[in-house]
């Protein structure tokens, strides 16, 4: 038999998937076959150079799972919370007013003038304001858990009160903040969209123009050996 | 934690054996027969082992994570349809190598255009395919110089060469996979890998350079 004929056992012998016959018909075909001995020490090393190839630590550690997939049943937990979230967002929005009043918190939904937030600035300046007003709110958050905790009474409700309507307002400021730079984000991303767009169309023009000249460029040779043939005649 | 233990805590009450777990085809069937939740065990079995397959034959990390998302997507859309006979797995790969070649169907397309552009986004995208040349001399990496050489195999090749040589099918599982007979698998993969030889080799690579005769 040639070499090429035992091609297939050779390849079931490199991976391990030979049985023992074509095990034994390999071994007899190498004890006399010096090339094909080298062909097989060579695919070994080969295999030795190829497993070198590892997957990027990014793909090895992360895992690739569409979220609708996912376990469901933090689902309704999620949904509660999102609620809860649009619902404060839409209280301090609407300029709605949370009142401590003879010992009871109450709200009313209402539309108090919004307070004018300034202009959002891009970069560390936005992000310095954040920061400020984020680090006012958990102060006066913690002014008001010590108040409850003490249970001081209507007198010191009274002191709440102004403290919580503050707390509000920065809320409602640190929220059109940051509304207005994700439009700004958006904004720019559409840009720069629209400008990878415009660079794609145009790419495609000049394609498109280099080919038509290169036709017109045929027709004109075509042309000119029709006239020159006719002339001939 | 092992798809044996996830498997007991999405089920603490099931009846699959505790020491290995549903099968794959067993998964499928519970499935269909409506507990959706058969199938968060299937996609964490199988989708590293999918991403990874991916990355090897289009080559990009995040379009292997899109890819691998694809794939489980329509696997979800079809399971309900699956026939038992088949085996589970064979049939995923062969979504996923389907959801590939549509991949690099386009990619090719579009690059043909996008040679005359070169705008920088575009460039960036065209690298995400894999390492260039100028990276694997630059870098000399055996690794990176492994998967330019699997990256410049013809398709068929490369699916052959990813399947045995990083997913560990036996021939006959390549063949189901790629439904065609165990001679040309076998075929596809020796030219594949006298490529790759060839290939590293010509890129210095000592290991795979074939053993010179003794001088007699």
């Amino acid at each position: 038999m040639t070499c090429e004929a035992h091609r297939d056992d050779v390849l079931d012998v490199l991976y391990g998937e030979a049985d023992p016959a074509a095990t034994r018909r390999v071994e007899e075909h190498l004890s006399g076959c010096r090339d094909c001995r080298d062909e097989l020490d060579g695919l070994r090393r080969l295999r030795g150079d190829l497993s070198e190839w590892e997957l990027p630590a990014s793909l090895r550690g992360s895992r690739a799972i569409p979220s609708v997939f996912r376990s469901t049943w933090w689902r309704p937990l999620a949904a509660a919370a999102t609620v809860l979230l649009a619902l404060g967002g839409a209280l301090g929005l609407s300029g709605s007013e949370l009142r401590y009043d003879a010992g009871r918190v109450s709200f009313r939904l209402g539309r108090a003038p919004v307070a004018s937030a300034p202009a959002a600035s891009p970069g560390q300046d936005l992000e310095r304001r954040l920061a400020a007003l984020e680090a006012r709110q958990e102060e006066a958050l913690r002014t008001i858990q010590a108040a409850l905790a003490s249970g001081s009474g209507p007198a010191a409700a009274d002191q709440l009160l102004p403290r919580m309507e503050r707390l509000i307002a920065d809320s409602e400021a640190r929220q059109a903040l940051m509304l207005d730079a994700r439009l700004e984000d958006y904004a720019d991303r559409v840009d720069r969209q629209r400008r990878y767009d415009m660079a794609q169309v145009s790419a495609g023009l000049s394609y498109l123009d280099g080919k038509t000249g290169l036709q017109v460029a045929r027709t004109t040779e075509l042309v000119g050996q029709v006239l020159q043939a006719s002339q001939k005649r | 934690m092992s798809i044996d233990s996830k498997a007991a805590v999405l089920w603490p009450g099931a009846s699959y054996p505790s020491r290995v777990g549903p099968s794959d085809e067993e998964l499928v069937e519970t499935f269909q027969g409506g507990d959706s939740a058969a199938f968060e065990v299937l996609v964490r079995r199988w989708d590293r082992r999918i991403q990874g397959l991916i990355y090897r034959v289009v080559g990009g990390e995040e379009e292997a994570r899109d890819l691998c998302q694809e794939t489980f997507l329509r696997a979800y859309r079809g399971l309900g349809t699956f026939k038992k006979e088949a085996r589970f797995s064979s049939w995923l790969y062969q979504i996923a190598l389907n959801v590939s070649r549509d991949r690099l169907r386009r990619r090719r397309l579009r690059n043909h255009v996008s040679l005359d552009e070169l705008t920088e986004e575009s460039e960036a995208r065209w690298a995400q395919g894999g390492p260039t040349a100028l990276d694997l001399v630059e870098s000399r990496d055996l690794s990176r110089a492994v998967a330019v050489a699997v990256a410049a195999l013809p398709d068929e090749q490369r699916e052959v060469i990813v399947l045995k040589e990083y997913e560990g099918l036996t021939f006959q599982e390549i063949s189901q996979v790629l439904d065609v007979p165990l001679s040309t698998v076998k075929t596809r993969l020796y030219r594949g890998l006298g490529q790759l030889r060839l290939h590293l080799t010509r890129q210095g690579i000592r290991g795979a350079a074939p053993v010179p005769a003794p001088l007699s």
